[in-house]
C-alpha cells in the first residue's frame, strides 16, 4: 500500500497535469453553453472593459476610412430613399414616370473650407468637374440643406452657402393641420445677414395655419434639391394684420460651423424642365 | 522559492498577458504569422521552479489569456502542456547539470546559442499543439502548419527580443 502510494507521489506531476488538461478539454467542450454564461459574464465587465478600450484606440486610428465608407454609403441611401419617395407619391391618378422618379443623384464631397459669419459665406469641397459637378447643383448635408454649387473647376467646386445675400431656397412649412386642410404653405428661405443659425422664411401667406415648432423643409416646385430636405425648424413667428405673409424665423437644421461631408445633388432632368419653362418659341 | 520570486512571477504573468491581450493580439502578419508571447512566462519560470508550482502558474496564465480570446481552455490546455514538458527538455539539452549547479535560463546563464534554441524547442512545441487543436482536424495541414512555421518564427523573435529588452531594464 505505501509502495503504491510512493508511486503515486512519484508521479504526482503527472497527474497534476492529466487533472489540468482535462479542465481544459472540459472548459474547451463546454465552451459554447455553460462557461460562457455562468464564468465568463461574471469576470466579463473587466474583460469587456478592457477589451473595449483597446477596440477603441483601434477605431479611433481608423476613423478616417469609416468615415468615408459611411459617407458614401449615405449617399447610396439617400438616393434609394428620394427614388422611393417619388415613386409612390399618395396622388390617385397620378403615375410618376421612373425616369422623373430616378432623377437624383447624389455625390459625396468633403469640406475643405467654409466660411459662416460673413455675410456672403462660401464653402469649397474636394469634388469638380471630373466628378460630374457643375455650377448650378444643389447640395446637402446629412442635416440638411447646405448651399448651391456657385463655380465648379477640375477638382474642386465652391459652394453659395445658405448663408449667402443672394442664395434663396423654395421652402414648404409642414404640419398636420396644412396636411389635413391639403394645401401647401410655400416660402422663399433667405439668410438676413446677421446670426448664421437662422434664416427668413418670406412670403408665406397670412392664412395659412403655421406654428412655432414646425418643419420646414424643400418644397416640390423645386428643381434643384430633391423635394422635402430639412431646412430647419420654425422659431419665431410673428405677423402684424396689415401685412399679407408670415414674418418666419426658421433656426436652421444644418450647422455650417462643423460640417465634413456634403452630398452634391444632381438633377439628370433640370435641362429639360429648363427648356420647357423658357422656351423661345412660345410668347 | 521566495517572496521576491513570486513577485517577480506574478509581475512577469501580468505583463505579458497585458501586451499578448492588448498589442500582440491586433498584431497578425499574412494572415499567418500569430505571436503567442504568453508563453514567456512558462520559459522564464526559474529553472528550481517545481513542476506542480509551473503546471499551476501556466494554467492561471493560459486562462487569463483564453477569457480575452473568448477560447477557454485552448490557451490554457497548450501552456500546461508546455509546462510539462519543460523539465524534460532542459534535462535533454543540459545533460551534464544536476540539481547541484542549477540552470539559469538566461541568455548568460545559457549561451545566446542553446538560449534560442530552447526558446524555439519550446515555442515549437507550443504552437503545433495550439494550432493543431484550434482547427480541430488534420484536414487543413498545409495550411496549419503554415500557420505553425510563420508564428513559431515571429514568437521565437519576440520572444527573445522582450526577453533581452525586460531584463536589460531591470538591471539599469
Amino acid at each position: 500500500m505505501s509502495q503504491l502510494l510512493g508511486i503515486l507521489y512519484k508521479s504526482r506531476h503527472f497527474f497534476l497535469f492529466l487533472a489540468l488538461q482535462i479542465i481544459c478539454f472540459y472548459l474547451m467542450s463546454k465552451n459554447n453553453v455553460y462557461w460562457d454564461v455562468s464564468f465568463f459574464n461574471t469576470t466579463n465587465s473587466v474583460v469587456a472593459r478592457s477589451l473595449e478600450v483597446s477596440q477603441k484606440t483601434n477605431e479611433f486610428v481608423n476613423l478616417g476610412t469609416v468615415n468615408d465608407r459611411l459617407a458614401s454609403e449615405n449617399a447610396v441611401l439617400r438616393k434609394q430613399l428620394t427614388d422611393l419617395q417619388e415613386m409612390r407619391s399618395g396622388i390617385p391618378g397620378y403615375k410618376q414616370d421612373s425616369l422623373m422618379a430616378y432623377r437624383f443623384d447624389y455625390t459625396v464631397a468633403k469640406v475643405v473650407g467654409s466660411t459662416h459669419n460673413l455675410t456672403d459665406n462660401f464653402i469649397t469641397i474636394d469634388k469638380g468637374t471630373d466628378d460630374g459637378v457643375r455650377a448650378g447643383m444643389g447640395v446637402i448635408s446629412p442635416q440638411g440643406v447646405v448651399g448651391q454649387v456657385a463655380y465648379a473647376n477640375k477638382h474642386y467646386s465652391r459652394i453659395y452657402s445658405i448663408l449667402h445675400s443672394r442664395q434663396m431656397v423654395s421652402a414648404e412649412v409642414l404640419n398636420s393641420k396644412l396636411r389635413e386642410n391639403n394645401t401647401v404653405a410655400l416660402g422663399i428661405a433667405k439668410w438676413d445677414g446677421t446670426n448664421p443659425h437662422y434664416v427668413r422664411l418670406n412670403t408665406v401667406d397670412r392664412f395659412k395655419p403655421v406654428a412655432k415648432g414646425d418643419s420646414v423643409v424643400t418644397s416640390l416646385q423645386n428643381p434643384i434639391f430633391p423635394p422635402h430636405v430639412m431646412i430647419g425648424r420654425i422659431s419665431e413667428v410673428s405677423n402684424t394684420t396689415s401685412e399679407a405673409f408670415h414674418t418666419i424665423t426658421v433656426r436652421l437644421s444644418t450647422d455650417f460651423s462643423s460640417l465634413i461631408y456634403v452630398y452634391v445633388v444632381k438633377n439628370k432632368l433640370i435641362e429639360s424642365q429648363k427648356e420647357a419653362e423658357t422656351n423661345p418659341g412660345i410668347k | 522559492m521566495n517572496t521576491q520570486t513570486i513577485l517577480k512571477i506574478a509581475a512577469s504573468v501580468i505583463i505579458y498577458t497585458l501586451l499578448q491581450v492588448f498589442i500582440l493580439r491586433n498584431l497578425v502578419f499574412f494572415d499567418v504569422a500569430f505571436c503567442f508571447v504568453y508563453i514567456s512566462v512558462i520559459l522564464f519560470l526559474p529553472s528550481a521552479t517545481p513542476t506542480s508550482t509551473a503546471l499551476l502558474i501556466a494554467f492561471i496564465t493560459g486562462i487569463l489569456v483564453d477569457m480575452f480570446y473568448n477560447t477557454a481552455g485552448l490557451h490554457a490546455s497548450a501552456a500546461v502542456m508546455i509546462a510539462f514538458i519543460r523539465g524534460f527538455i532542459l534535462k535533454v539539452l543540459f545533460p551534464s547539470k544536476g540539481l547541484e549547479n542549477e540552470i539559469v535560463i538566461s541568455v548568460e546563464g545559457m549561451g545566446v546559442e542553446r538560449f534560442i534554441r530552447y526558446i524555439v524547442i519550446l515555442t515549437f512545441i507550443h504552437h503545433i499543439y495550439l494550432f493543431f487543436l484550434e482547427a480541430g482536424t488534420f484536414n487543413f495541414f498545409l495550411n496549419t502548419s503554415l500557420k505553425i512555421l510563420a508564428s513559431v518564427m515571429f514568437s521565437s523573435i519576440v520572444i527573445f527580443l522582450l526577453h533581452v529588452y525586460l531584463k536589460s531594464l531591470r538591471n539599469s
